[in-house]
């Protein structure tokens, strides 16, 4: 499944990362503690948080993750948005909590580990 | 004239809903004296109102107060922010009740938050619920921090809750810190190393106190400078002007 399909299920907000919307998702991960993030999710994920500051982009891309998809009705600051552009990073929100996220991508078919 | 200070640079009063009873304003400078901590930061979480008496209580002592605040950051952030003055703590106060969540404590489930005089006389309970992220995140607080001329420092990074490396994964640069903190369980000549995402920041350990058992067995930072104040502790933590932290 790609980041497009998830996008028009969910649905989900594109804030970032037009470009790479083709990209196949491996699976899925949330969490909003960055540190355990860095070392749980794993490539090609799809990653669920309420955070917005800026690292969360700094994290995806250094893991290589498909997404980040900010939940909740969380709004990602400025810098974060402003970086995933530089680092075409896909960047997602959306107004449903971070448990209603999850179990939609579940059913369409993406698991955790 | 330079001189050791042995500075407490975080320590809860009975207003923070986690602290004991015990940790009166008076009851902390007593203590201090006894324990011979030179100085001592005041930083209840997310409020200030027991600031002035611990300055009160202090009068006539040894015992330099600093008037201060545990910050809780959006990202779920903890801050120690420092200043000299009570007047720029005000200053500083005004920002935290703009970004606060509006939530009211529940002392029955999460602890009393008391407001005394020097004396130890119960002078209100503080009805916000202090242990709560504020809706500005690191960033931002750490620049306001600055601009009224105070220290900011992230608390406990060797935590695996609270800190800066647990909810961010690593320090950005665009936090403004002066200093990170580690806790009792890290000996501050071990800090850097065993954990690198400190980088080059200066570091400082503090008791972190809850109780006065905590207050009295410390650790603190001894810092060799002039005076007990702001600007000369952030000398110290760069290393600059002769000042440095006695490790």
């Amino acid at each position: 499944m790609t980041v497009q399909e998830l996008v028009t299920a969910v649905p989900l907000t594109v804030v970032s990362g037009q470009d790479a919307l083709t990209r196949a998702v491996t699976g899925g991960y949330a969490s909003d503690l960055l540190s355990n993030v860095m070392g749980q999710a794993q490539q090609g994920n799809v990653w669920i948080t309420m955070q917005g500051h800026q690292n969360i982009i700094a994290v995806a891309s250094l893991s290589n993750l498909a997404a980040v998809i900010v939940a909740g009705g969380s709004q990602p600051e400025q810098e974060a948005v402003k970086k995933a552009e530089s680092e075409g990073v896909v960047l997602l929100t959306s107004p449903l909590g971070v448990f209603e996220v999850a179990g939609r991508l579940h059913r369409l078919g993406i698991a955790g580990a | 004239m330079m001189r050791r200070f042995v500075a407490d640079l975080h320590v809860h009063t009975l207003l923070s809903p986690c602290a004991e009873v015990e940790m009166t304003p008076r009851n902390i400078v007593w203590h201090a004296a006894e324990y011979g901590v030179n100085i001592v930061a005041i930083t209840d979480h997310n409020a200030g109102d027991n600031v002035a008496a611990a300055l009160e209580a202090a009068k006539g002592t040894d015992v330099t107060i600093l008037p201060g605040m545990e910050v809780e950051s959006r990202e779920e952030v903890h801050l120690v922010v420092l200043f000299d003055k009570i007047r720029q703590l005000r200053e500083w106060e005004t920002f935290v009740n703009a970004h606060r969540s509006g939530r009211m404590n529940n002392p029955e489930r999460f602890g009393a938050q008391f407001v005394v005089d020097a004396e130890d006389n119960l002078v209100r309970e503080k009805p916000e619920m202090l242990l709560a992220s504020l809706t500005a995140g690191v960033a931002e607080i750490s620049s306001r921090v600055r601009e009224i001329g105070g220290l900011c420092i992230a608390s406990h990074v060797d935590r695996p809750t609270y800190s800066i490396l647990s909810q961010l994964g690593f320090i950005s640069p665009d936090v403004a810190l002066d200093a990170v903190e580690v806790s009792r369980r890290v000996p501050l000549t071990e800090a850097r190393s065993r954990i690198p995402a400190i980088g080059t920041l200066p570091v400082v350990t503090a008791s972190d106190a809850h109780t006065i058992e905590d207050f009295s067995t410390g650790p603190r930072t001894v810092f060799y400078m002039e005076q007990p104040s702001v600007a000369e502790i952030k000398q110290a933590l760069n290393g600059q002007n002769m000042r440095k932290v006695v490790v």
